[in-house]
């Protein structure tokens, strides 16, 4: 796969979708953002900064943080234990090679503002791999955002989830929105719609079409190559 | 409502169990010296614990940070080999300058090995173990005229052992040394347990379950598996420095991949990712070792066929057959 002539000004806070036929280039695009994959051309600019190609850790401790679409979390370590060491590697203290975890009071103290914030309190002492899909995918969103972000990828967050599921999650997503700029890659059109502000449609590995939800559901361009000719 | 400085699991973390199971089998295993008068069993158990130490710092890389060392033999051999040298040429009395050089001086030689290897992953980084670890064997094997080749480095003086100013005698005595290795090997379980549940052990421990998610999550993986490496060596040279007090004498075939797969399999007998499985894994191999010895030269068959029954029906070691009981009486 692979993306080419994508490029895109992502404003501060507000909630941007990425939309797209399969094999457009989304996840492409994040991987290469996100530093997952190295661009073999191109530049990706953050604040002003040149990040193209930089280490995964160092973006993360810029503030871009990202979830994928295959679930990807510490399966046998606590729920609890999945986000406090994301809330470590950000707030630091990482090499007192002799105290105990418990002694980064405000590590802790974080993880648990995310774990109420998200709902996952109640299954903070469960190891990550005995919970339900959903709340995995749950758990993702929790990870990445102990992280801090100014800028969130979210690469399809509702894959396979049940409808009020979906609704939990896009809910919880429009309100982080309100804080941080979130970028989200998603084939439920009708959650697509109603969260985003602004919408960007690839085809190909570039980009054909920008705008408000509005405008894109207007516009014919995107009919034809994403939503389907009318009859 | 929720204690928003506690950690779940982490709650009950003093129970007094926990503290009173490891300090009765420490005073048991210090006693053993004044009640026991067969030195055999003294050098037994004496080496057991030399190895233990080895098989943990084999854990800490298996177990917490998910990398595979097939050689971590290698660095007991050089521990060992740099603290003989440096009695037998610099000094023959000064025992803890000579330990503290070992050490030094393995992680020296550990450190651009470590940063070469964990810049692959997986098989790639356990192959570069292998090939490192044929390296420092052959230099030690070849190397004649200064680690004695196949003769191995004889004449290693004993020096004496001054423990908080209390004078215990010759590490030539086998109770003298016994009592120092009980020391040094019990002080590093306690510290190697503190760093495992430390913050630092926390990111080791992430990189073993994700190493994808936990660089996502903004840990350096590379440095950090380093950091892991460098650990794991360090506990090895002090299991080198510790061997040749003990034995006064090592040969190449210390450092022999055949030597590293039985240091692999004390580690998987015990179960990893414990600690202290490795120590209880490093005695029954040994004692099995010795038991069959006694029997056929041919001891190594049937060692084989030992451990090839108790990883097919103990794969978790003897830390899973535990906890197995432990489910059984709970029905």
């Amino acid at each position: 796969m692979a993306t080419n002539c994508v490029c895109i000004n992502i404003e501060e806070n507000g909630l941007r979708s990425v939309i797209g036929p399969n094999g457009a280039g989304k996840t492409t695009f994040i991987n290469i953002v996100t530093g997952r994959i190295p661009a073999s051309s191109g530049k990706v600019f953050f604040q002003g900064k040149d990040i193209t190609n930089k280490p995964t850790h160092e973006l993360v401790k810029m503030g871009i943080c990202r979830t994928f679409q295959i679930t990807s979390i510490f399966q046998k370590l606590s729920v609890f234990e999945n986000v406090r060491i994301a809330k470590q590697a950000r707030l630091g203290g990482t090499l007192r090679i002799f105290s105990t975890k418990k002694s980064l009071r405000k590590v802790t103290e974080e993880t648990w503002v995310i774990l109420e914030r998200l709902g996952l309190q109640d299954l903070a002492h469960q190891p990550a791999k005995n919970l339900a899909y959903g709340d995995q995918r749950v758990l993702e969103v929790a990870i990445a955002l102990a992280g801090d972000p100014n800028i969130l990828f979210l690469d399809e967050p509702t894959a396979g989830m049940s409808p009020a599921e979906t609704r939990h999650i896009s809910k919880l997503i429009k309100g982080l929105s309100e804080e941080i700029s979130i970028v989200l890659v998603e084939h439920d059109m009708d959650m697509v719609m109603s969260v985003s502000d602004k919408i960007s449609v690839l085809q190909y590995g570039s980009i054909i079409a920008e705008g408000k939800p509005e405008e894109i559901k207007c516009n014919p361009q995107v009919r034809e190559a994403y939503l389907g000719k009318e009859q | 409502m929720i204690d928003p400085t506690s950690i779940p699991g982490e709650e009950k973390a003093a129970s007094l169990a926990k503290i009173i199971v490891p300090a009765a089998i420490f005073i048991a295993i210090a006693i053993l010296p004044f009640v026991l008068k067969n030195r055999f069993y003294l050098s037994l158990i004496n080496e057991m614990m030399i190895f233990g130490l080895l098989a943990m710092s084999l854990d800490v890389l298996l177990g917490y940070t998910g990398l595979l060392s097939f050689m971590h033999n290698a660095y007991l051999g050089i521990g060992a080999y740099i603290v003989g040298l440096f009695l037998i040429h610099v000094s023959p009395t000064s025992l803890w300058l000579a330990c503290f050089v070992g050490v030094i001086a393995t992680s020296l030689i550990a450190l651009p090995v470590g940063w070469v290897q964990v810049r692959t992953g997986g098989l790639a980084f356990a192959l570069l173990t292998l090939a490192f670890g044929m390296m420092f064997f052959t230099i030690v094997w070849k190397w004649y005229s200064l680690t004695g080749g196949d003769d191995g480095l004889m004449g290693v003086p004993s020096p004496e052992v001054h423990l908080f100013g209390w004078h215990l005698g010759n590490t030539g005595d086998p109770a003298v040394m016994y009592l120092l290795t009980l020391f040094v090997v019990s002080s590093c379980y306690v510290l190697t347990r503190r760093i495992i549940n430390s913050p630092f052990g926390a990111v080791l421990g992430a990189i073993r379950e994700n190493e994808e998610r936990a660089s996502f999550v903004g840990i350096n993986v590379r440095r950090y598996k380093l950091y892991g490496w460098m650990l794991a060596c360090i506990l090895a040279g002090i299991s080198g420095a510790l061997f040749i007090l003990y034995k006064g004498y090592i040969g190449p075939t210390t450092m022999s991949a055949f030597a590293g797969a039985g240091i692999l399999m004390m580690v998987l007998l015990g179960g990893m990712g414990t600690l202290w499985g490795p120590l209880v894994g490093s005695a029954i191999f040994i004692y099995i070792q010795d038991y069959i010895s006694t029997m056929t030269e041919h001891w190594e068959i049937y060692l084989g066929l030992v451990v090839i029954f108790l990883v097919l029906f103990m794969p978790k070691g003897f830390v899973g057959l535990g906890n197995y009981l432990k489910r059984l009486r709970k029905g």
